[in-house]
């Protein structure tokens, strides 16, 4: 646009502002005054719109609002995969990780997610609560004993790190968090504990289903090491600052 | 479904009880209707109508900012949500793309303007509205109607002229977009001569009913791990 031209219309929009203000003054009984062209030109900075960033490393997660039976397919006869309950054994709210939805229907939309336990599963959307999203994603390296969590797909944390020993190892794949624990009395597990939707297959007999947790340590000096029941053991000062940086949600995989 | 008696004076062609249809049942309605603002769970909406109702108790501009930016949250979560789920396609896509920049625009200035008075942003649940391209669509023009009528409640209110400037040019532009959505609705753009405000207790009672705001799940504990160790 030519600059007069610009000049022209900013002059134009002043004036109809001012006279918008003479109006809005009166309907509010107060002394405004009318706006004037300085006035105006002192308002808001509206920034440009912009459009949504293709994001790779978004991830969403909903909490469960109404317990419920996961499925092999988008539709209420289809094989069930699994219940899935409103809470987890600590108390809190259970979460999944939303991976995609069908089509809507008449019997409403149905959401793909990756479930406590390590399976998928289709869900009704209408038993999952509001999605939240995450830039976060942590590896866990098995073999060279490290944790390492990326924001935005750059790493902004790593850790040397005790897994599970030969007969009851941490299992590999792709899982998320879905809690965190402070403040309780348990000094094996350090401060601080995330809990995560892997199940550690050597200890079927746990009690609350055997769920892999991220956590602290009384046994520093254990780590790194191939020792525990399946959880991921960090240093506590490590673990601190992994809570620091963390959030439910986060998919965390195991390789 | 039933509105209110309040609110089917304001919805005077059917838009937002047909909109808000799937999500408010006769009993939230009445259970909202009779709970009464203070007791609303949108609480920064409650809470800024009961600091600076309309009828004459205006504490500042800052509570009319931090109104409207919750407002402006609202939408921009609402139309993100949906372009990021994908499952709008053509003249509806484009608008929930274009409308969306736009409110997320006027959140960032809002909150540039508030600063460290601006309130934080609530949790949504919008219920699957934007999974659905009618339900997104229905309750698009409810939002767009609402936000029209909420700015045109408050702007008055405004003291400082550059604030009541930009809430002027935010206004018409939301205005347009409730024409814009009107029209893929199926509704008439412009259905009277002369639009009424709509007082912010009423919007907040609204938006309430909804049960689009939420608080984040529990998922921070204290209970002793049972994990594997």
């Amino acid at each position: 646009m030519p600059a007069g031209h610009r000049t022209r219309l900013l002059a134009l929009a002043a004036g109809a502002l001012a006279g918008a203000a003479t109006v809005a003054s009166s309907l509010a009984g107060s002394h405004v005054g009318p706006v004037t062209p300085r006035a105006a030109a002192q308002t808001i900075a509206i920034p440009p719109p912009r459009p949504l960033k293709a994001d790779p490393h978004l991830v969403r997660w909903a909490p469960v609002a109404a317990a419920t039976v996961a499925r092999e397919e988008p539709r209420a006869e289809a094989r069930p995969v699994a219940v899935v309950a409103r809470g987890t054994p600590e108390g809190t709210a259970n979460v999944v990780l939303v991976l995609g939805r069908s089509h809507a229907t008449p019997a409403g939309v149905w959401l793909r997610a990756r479930l406590p336990g390590g399976r998928l599963g289709w869900l009704p959307r209408r038993a999952l609560g509001g999605y939240v999203v995450v830039t976060t994603q942590l590896v866990v390296d098995r073999r060279r004993l490290t944790a390492t969590l990326l924001r935005d797909g750059r790493p902004v944390f790593r850790a040397p790190v005790a897994v599970g020993r030969p007969s009851s190892p941490t299992p590999a794949g792709r899982f998320y968090v879905r809690d965190v624990l402070r403040d309780y009395r348990s000094a094996m597990y350090g401060p601080l504990a995330f809990g995560t939707s892997a199940r550690a297959p050597g200890v079927t007999d746990w009690p609350a289903g055997g769920f892999v947790g991220i956590h602290g340590t009384d046994h520093p000096e254990l780590i790194p090491g191939r020792v525990s029941h399946g959880c991921v053991r960090l240093r506590n000062p490590d673990i601190r600052r992994l809570g620091r940086l963390m959030t439910v949600g986060t998919p965390v995989t195991v390789r | 479904m039933s509105l209110p008696a309040w609110l089917r004076a304001y919805d005077r062609d059917d838009a937002i009880a047909e909109a808000f249809g799937g999500a408010l049942s006769r009993r939230q309605t009445l259970q909202a209707g009779a709970a009464g603002a203070a007791a609303l769970t949108v609480h920064a909406l409650a809470a800024d109508a009961r600091a600076a109702d309309s009828s004459g108790a205006a504490t500042g501009d800052v509570a009319v900012l931090n109104y409207a930016l919750t407002l402006e949250y609202i939408q921009a979560a609402f139309y993100s949500e949906a372009e990021r789920a994908g499952v709008l396609h053509g003249p509806l896509a484009e608008q929930a793309r274009v409308v969306g920049a736009h409110e997320r625009a006027h959140v960032a200035a809002f909150r540039r303007v508030l600063g460290t008075r601006a309130i934080a942003a609530p949790r949504f649940d919008f219920r699957g509205t934007t999974e659905d391209p009618a339900a997104f669509r229905k309750t698009a023009v409810a939002f767009e109607d609402l936000a029209v009528a909420a700015y045109k409640d408050q702007i008055p209110l405004l003291r400082q002229p550059a604030f009541l400037a930009a809430a002027v040019a935010i206004h018409s532009v939301e205005a347009r977009h409730a024409a814009w959505i009107r029209r893929l609705a199926g509704v008439l753009p412009a259905a009277r001569a002369f639009d009424e405000p709509l007082p912010r207790a009423q919007v907040a009672r609204l938006v309430a009913s909804t049960r689009f705001v939420v608080s984040l799940p529990r998922t921070t504990g204290t209970g002793a791990p049972h994990l594997t160790g």
